[in-house]
């Protein structure tokens, strides 16, 4: 509080003193000082009792008074200092500040009709606006001063940006003004907690409004429109009571109305498909003058005509926007929402899309070919927003979405088939697909999911080097014949200079930014949301190679934790667990995926405890086929697995593991008979004591004492059970069969290792009381791999 | 403030409660952290077991013995709505996770009716279930319902199928549409009740008690049973654990029955585990947890606390009690409602800041059920979304959706402590071109005569270039002229040293003549004088004197006189 009363005193000594020109250089530092002082100013004025609060009084006191007066000096850096520190002021004080600004407030609007530099009443407009919007929450503090002095507020800022020739309530909009922005973000701030005192300003407003967002010669900037669209919707707020819902019904009505026509025009070079599911809308239609120029006059919003077929699509995006709009800004009631509507209409303007070779548009004879060529040029502009508008209605709907999610989802998949080499398009295809799969996905059919196949392999292009991609799906999986297309082209370039494909990794996950996030995105979703059973094989391990060579940390953990299943007669699944744990070894969830601390999902089945986590999910899936681990004696024996499907996807990685899980099956068939072993003839106890010496036999390569010691402690029996082991091996195996380059070489390494297990398989029999703990088991299956 | 509170029904009786307050109550929402107290109450209801269900904004009522669902606001704390349906319902569940958009109803005749309350649309199913549907629970996916019914049988239906307007393209062409998608089986009695995990992951499970003593986890998404539990009597109502470790039971004495998941040490998950997946397991008797005394009736609900720790359970007599979960034994009596309590939840914790389960939006009226299409199945095959299909809710303002990636200059300045740093610089640099004098004041004041400044500033620059080079000019002149002075200075001087030298030369000259005539005249003279002595000699010699001594004397004269000529030609030379 010293400090504070102290800093106070400070900074009304330099307002006294410091002549008024050289203030705008210290206002920075002095509003600093202010806002430090907030539990000063903000105290009530009733519990400053203390000799030192009065003092204390006295300084806000000088300060207000010293800051009223700055606002009417006659220099413009003493209005200037004046705003920015009644801001800083005001912030920090709060109620005890808001109740005595009544004179600030005044000073602030005159400023407005000053003829002060831009940021002084840009500043003056945030200020007004901030000192509304916290007076809201006190509705003493609205009747004194929010009330009285928001119309002034409102005429002087619609002053700044328009003219207001007639009496009539109707402004013109005043060229390069550079307030426009401000001035409709203040408004579109206090609109919807003041609409009563917006009421009779409404329809000057509203005419600035369509001036902004129906201009299309000179189009105005992004943000402009986004927040006059923003404004436009929320002018519903200021609708008499309780027709507020209607309001906004009719303006949302209005605007697809408004959308229809416009498509009818712009789109009149082809004769459409489309039948409206609106039996009132199918009977419309528009006589056009084909003779002239595309375009139309004044719509049913009110904005103004445009002539030209670019002004048009230029027009038709504003619209959908806006509706997007319509779908994702806060009402003031409960509002009637035409789904229906808004889905008919994104059918209309989805159905028609660039034809492909083999289809064909139907033309409109009537329209010459370039007007035909040049709309279809422009169509991806459309869908782009029109994708736009469905994201947003997923987006708000949330749950609600789910009887329609199905038909949006086609909507999707026709503009994506028709219009993948657009990257906008593409972009928002990702998003959407995306927002649809964390609402549906997990009920998705086998039909749905194959559907999305197309995509999710672009989708993996986009996110993969060019070049990388081009050899890999060969290599990957032989079986596929659909994926020869791209194989013809050869970049010479690539086998000429090696550097290069280096580069063009590099440069291509930074080229695009929003389509790589928008891409990412869509593989977590597919992988967290879809049922992964679905996916087909091929598809799956170019997703995974593809989350490979990107590195997303999410997309991996996706995949891992979502690892394709197991199928019957496929051995086991495969899962990209090394390469997560070798990527981000540190991370939290890594960590408490892999060496898990409290009871989570966890192997399901491998009775000996040693498949290696990666394939824990597999087995829960699967668990009565997965494991080919049980031994006759348990009970438990299934057949053994033919070899892995999977490991051609990734046979890097796969191939030693499973051959590890194979040889360790066959070592416990062959110890089984051995009466060293099995003490206990009880299926559980067998199972758990097998368990426990698997531990055990993972862990082992972590002990290497151990390791060197267990050959000289062999029995007569064990002795004789590691050579067969060895020779036996090969023959079952899916080595001797499977025809991938990697898995003879893997073989050999894998025998080694096979004869290595057999051994400490026997040495822990003479450690019986060895008690490994269960994370160590953890760290050596990564090893292993 | 951070408060947790639950809800719970009643189902009517010949009883008459003690409290005023409780008259006529058939819905309460009670307070139970910090401080037990009634928070609101709903009137005129009396439900059966499971025939409660919350939405953020309704509480939904199935009335027992009725095909009646009364629909409360939670808003307003009235009834909003009595909605008539064509058969009775046993058993309701909310679907649409945080927003509860869908209401799901199980029906005497073992069908389900799902109503979208914010479209007013209505679609039923096949009557699958072969007698009522006793229990029914949507997972929190909001993906798939399962409904188990007292024919044994639990089936999962998918929730998007059912409501889905275009049939997605599925494999299931033999079966009728609507109808479940898997069913489970294992039961060999009627289901009592159905709780299912909280993962919204593929690996979710389900629990489910029948009458025949057993409640079996199972995997709804593949039907697979995990595990089964023999129970000492048949379980009327089950919670699970938030964290899916255990699940609790209420039998029909009133006692409450704890079955951990991980009761053995394994580093597996025990319900994968599938050496134990076909072993019955039978939770010992001291798991069981004795109610206080033995009129507080069946267990019909139960429910747990945010934290898991304290279950509650909703008993016959109206009483509810609450349980330590860690102490595993009976902890207080919570509330007395009179009527037997059918219904419990617990309300998730107001106060705690939860992003993703802040609404966007809010349904503060439910659009009643319409009837003109509901309850056909294959009405609706033409897969179109009809125009008119409208959804009726408020667009809250949500923080969290508007998370621009740049917030504007605005929306930066307006939650600043006074203004962006940029902000400032701008409004600095304005002043700063303001008070410079050279710049004319403001810029915008005038265009044009900045323009002729420019053009006066522009001859300005070119009068002073010329001036300039007048002036080089100038210097180099001048520099000629004092050359060229100098040079005549030079040649002038050069000329009159030549002069002088001229006139020196004839000077030397005349000397030279001056001296040669002398030098002549001194020749004259010798020889002169050597004639003279010549002829005096002779004249001596003559006249017989010596004339040596003659000579002599003559050259002694000689000497005297020529003294000062020989000095006068030494001089000379």
């Amino acid at each position: 509080m010293a400090y504070m009363s102290m800093s106070l005193h400070a900074v009304n000594h330099r307002l006294t003193n410091i002549p008024v020109k050289q203030l705008p250089h210290l206002a920075s530092c002095l509003a600093a000082s202010l806002s430090n002082c907030g539990e000063l100013l903000s105290t009530p004025q009733s519990q400053k009792s203390a000799k030192s609060d009065s003092d204390n009084a006295v300084q806000i006191h000088k300060l207000i008074t010293r800051l009223g007066s700055l606002l009417q000096d006659r220099t413009y850096e003493g209005r200037w200092t004046a705003v920015v520190l009644v801001k800083a002021l005001v912030e920090a004080g709060q109620w005890e500040i808001l109740r005595g600004c009544e004179s600030f407030v005044r000073g602030l609007i005159s400023i407005l009709a000053k003829s002060d530099p831009v940021t002084t009443k840009k500043m003056c407009i945030i200020t007004l606006t901030r000192i509304f919007h916290l007076t809201y929450q006190y509705p003493t503090l609205v009747r004194e001063i929010t009330t009285p002095s928001l119309p002034g507020f409102i005429t002087s800022a619609l002053n700044l940006i328009s003219v207001k020739p007639s009496s009539e309530p109707v402004r013109r909009l005043k060229p390069n003004t550079p307030f426009v922005e401000v001035v409709l973000q203040s408004f579109s701030e206090l609109i919807a907690r003041h609409p009563t005192i917006f009421r009779p300003f409404t329809a000057q407003i509203h005419s600035v409004l369509q001036n902004i967002i129906g201009s299309t010669a000179p189009t105005f900037p992004e943000p402009i429109l986004e927040i006059a669209q923003q404004l436009f919707i929320s002018l519903h707020n200021c609708a008499p009571k309780n027709s507020g819902s209607d309001e906004w019904k009719n303006a949302c009505r209005m605007t697809i109305t408004s959308i229809h026509t416009t498509s009818s025009y712009v789109f009149r070079a082809v004769s459409e498909q489309w039948e409206s599911s609106d039996p009132s809308l199918r009977q419309i239609s528009h006589p056009q003058d084909y003779g002239q120029e595309v375009g139309n006059g004044p719509d049913a919003l009110g904005l103004g005509s445009w002539q030209g077929l670019d002004a048009g699509v230029t027009r038709l995006v504003v619209l959908l926007r806006m509706l997007s709009g319509f779908l994702g800004n806060p009402t003031s009631s409960t509002v009637n929402m035409p789904v229906g509507a808004v889905l008919d209409l994104t059918a209309r303007l989805n159905m028609l899309t660039v034809p492909s070779s083999g289809s064909d548009i139907q033309a409109n004879p009537q329209i010459g070919r370039a007007e035909r060529e040049n709309l279809l040029t422009e169509l991806p502009r459309i869908h782009v927003a029109s994708l736009k508008l469905l994201l947003d209605l997923v987006n708000t709907l949330e749950t609600g979405v789910l009887s329609v999610a199905q038909t949006i989802l086609e909507q999707a998949l026709w503009v994506f088939r028709a219009e993948k080499f657009s990257r906008e398009v593409r972009t928002g295809v990702y998003d959407l697909l995306s927002a649809l799969l964390a609402r549906v996905g997990p009920s998705m059919t086998k039909q749905s999911v194959s559907s999305l196949a197309v995509l999710l392999r672009t989708c993996c292009h986009d996110l993969l080097p060019p070049v990388g991609n081009q050899n890999a799906p060969e290599r990957s999986d032989p079986k596929s014949k659909s994926k020869t297309s791209n194989q013809a082209a050869v970049n010479a370039d690539a086998f000429l200079n090696p550097g290069l494909k280096q580069v063009r990794q590099t440069s291509s996950s930074s080229s695009f930014p929003h389509l790589n996030r928008a891409a990412s995105e869509l593989l977590v979703a597919t992988l967290t949301h879809a049922p992964t059973e679905f996916v087909s094989p091929a598809l799956r391990a170019e997703i995974d190679r593809t989350i490979i060579m990107t590195s997303d940390k999410n997309a991996m953990l996706a995949s891992v934790l979502n690892p394709f299943p197991a199928m019957q007669g496929r051995g086991v699944g495969t899962s990209i667990m090394p390469f997560l744990a070798r990527s981000y070894p540190a991370e939290t969830e890594v960590e408490s995926l892999i060496r898990p601390r409290m009871p989570v999902l966890m192997n399901g089945s491998a009775i000996n405890g040693y498949a290696a986590m990666d394939e824990d999910e597999d087995e829960e899936e699967e668990p009565a086929l997965a494991p080919p681990t049980a031994s006759e004696a348990s009970g438990f024996l299934k057949p053994v697995p033919t070899p892995s499907l999977h490991q051609d996807m990734m046979d890097v990685e796969v191939t030693p593991q499973a051959l590890n899980k194979r040889s360790y099956a066959e070592d416990v068939e062959m110890k089984a008979p051995t009466p060293s072993t099995i003490e206990s003839p009880a299926a559980a106890t067998q199972s758990k004591k097998l368990r426990f010496e698997a531990e055990q036999a993972a862990a082992a390569p972590t002990q290497p004492s151990l390791e060197a010691a267990s050959p000289a402690a062999f029995t007569g029996t064990a002795a004789i059970s590691v050579p067969t082991s060895s020779i036996a091996g090969p023959a079952p195996t899916p080595v001797a069969s499977k025809p991938t380059l990697a898995g003879s070489s893997s073989g050999k390494k894998a025998s080694a290792l096979r004869s290595a297990e057999a051994a400490e398989d026997e040495s822990d029999d003479e450690l019986p009381t060895l008690n490994m703990d269960p994370d160590t088991d953890d760290e050596d299956n990564e090893d292993d791999e | 403030m951070l408060s947790e509170c639950f809800i719970a029904s009643t189902l009517a009786s010949s009883k008459v409660p003690a409290s005023a307050s409780l008259r006529d109550v058939g819905v309460c929402v009670h307070e139970f952290q910090p401080t037990l107290n009634l928070r609101s109450t709903f009137k005129k209801s009396s439900t059966a077991a499971r025939s409660l269900a919350v939405s953020p904004s309704h509480v939904f009522a199935a009335q027992s013995e009725k095909a009646i669902v009364h629909v409360y606001s939670r808003e307003k704390g009235n009834q909003e709505a009595t909605v008539p349906f064509p058969e009775r319902i046993r058993s309701i569940a909310v679907a649409g996770s945080k927003n509860g958009d869908v209401l799901v109803l199980g029906t005497e005749g073992g069908r389900l009716i799902l109503w979208e309350t914010c479209t007013g649309r209505q679609v039923a199913t096949t009557a699958s279930h072969l007698r009522p549907v006793t229990a029914l629970v949507v997972d929190p996916s909001s993906n798939f319902i399962l409904s188990g019914s007292s024919d044994a049988s639990v089936h999962v239906w998918s929730l998007v199928d059912l409501l889905s307007f275009t049939k997605a393209p599925s494999g299931r062409d033999r079966q009728p549409p609507n109808s479940p998608i898997r069913t489970f089986s294992n039961h060999r009695a009627g289901i009592t009740s159905i709780a299912v995990g909280h993962s919204a992951g593929r690996y979710n499970i389900a629990v489910s008690a029948a009458e025949d003593n057993t409640a079996i986890a199972w995997d709804y998404h593949t039907g697979r049973l995990l595990r089964t539990f023999l129970l000492p009597s048949s379980a009327i109502s089950i919670a699970l654990d938030p964290a899916d470790r255990a699940f609790y039971v209420g039998y029909q004495d009133g006692s409450i029955q704890s079955i951990d998941f991980y009761k053995s040490q394994s580093i597996q998950h025990p319900l994968h585990d599938p050496s134990l997946q076909s072993t019955p397991s039978q939770p010992s008797a001291e798991d069981r947890w004795l109610p206080p005394s033995a009129d507080c009736g069946a267990a019909h609900a139960l429910t747990l606390s945010y934290d898991g720790m304290t279950l509650l359970s909703g008993h016959q007599n109206g009483k509810v009690l609450s349980w330590n979960v860690g102490r595993k034994k009976y902890a207080s009596m919570v509330a007395d409602y009179t009527h037997p309590v059918t219904n419990i939840m617990m309300l998730p914790p107001s106060g705690l800041p939860h992003p993703t389960l802040d609404l966007q939006r809010v349904a503060h009226t439910i659009v009643k059920p319409r009837y003109d299409h509901t309850l056909s199945e294959s009405s609706q095959s033409s897969g179109i979304v009809p125009a008119d299909y409208t959804f009726s809710t408020h667009l809250l303002p949500s923080v969290s959706s508007k998370s621009d990636p740049k917030p504007t200059q605005f929306a930066e300045a307006f939650s600043h402590a006074y203004f962006p740093e940029s902000m400032i610089d701008e409004g600095l640099a304005e002043l700063a071109a303001l008070s410079q004098p050279g710049s004319n004041g403001t810029q915008a004041s005038s265009m044009s005569q900045a323009v002729t400044d420019e053009e006066v500033a522009a001859k300005d620059s070119q009068i002073f270039q010329l001036e300039g080079e007048l002036a080089t000019l100038k210097k180099k002149a001048s520099v000629n002229e004092t050359a060229r002075q100098s040079t005549t200075d030079e040649v002038t001087k050069l000329r009159s040293d030549l002069a002088n030298l001229h006139d020196y030369i004839t000077e030397l000259h005349e000397k030279q003549e001056q001296a040669q005539r002398e030098k002549i005249i001194r020749q004259a003279r010798k020889q002169e004088r050597e004639t003279r002595r010549r002829e005096a000699w002779f004249a001596a010699e003559k006249k017989g004197k010596k004339g040596d001594a003659v000579v002599r004397k003559m050259d002694a004269e000689d000497t005297v006189m020529t003294s000062d000529t020989d000095d006068q030609s030494s001089d000379e030379q």
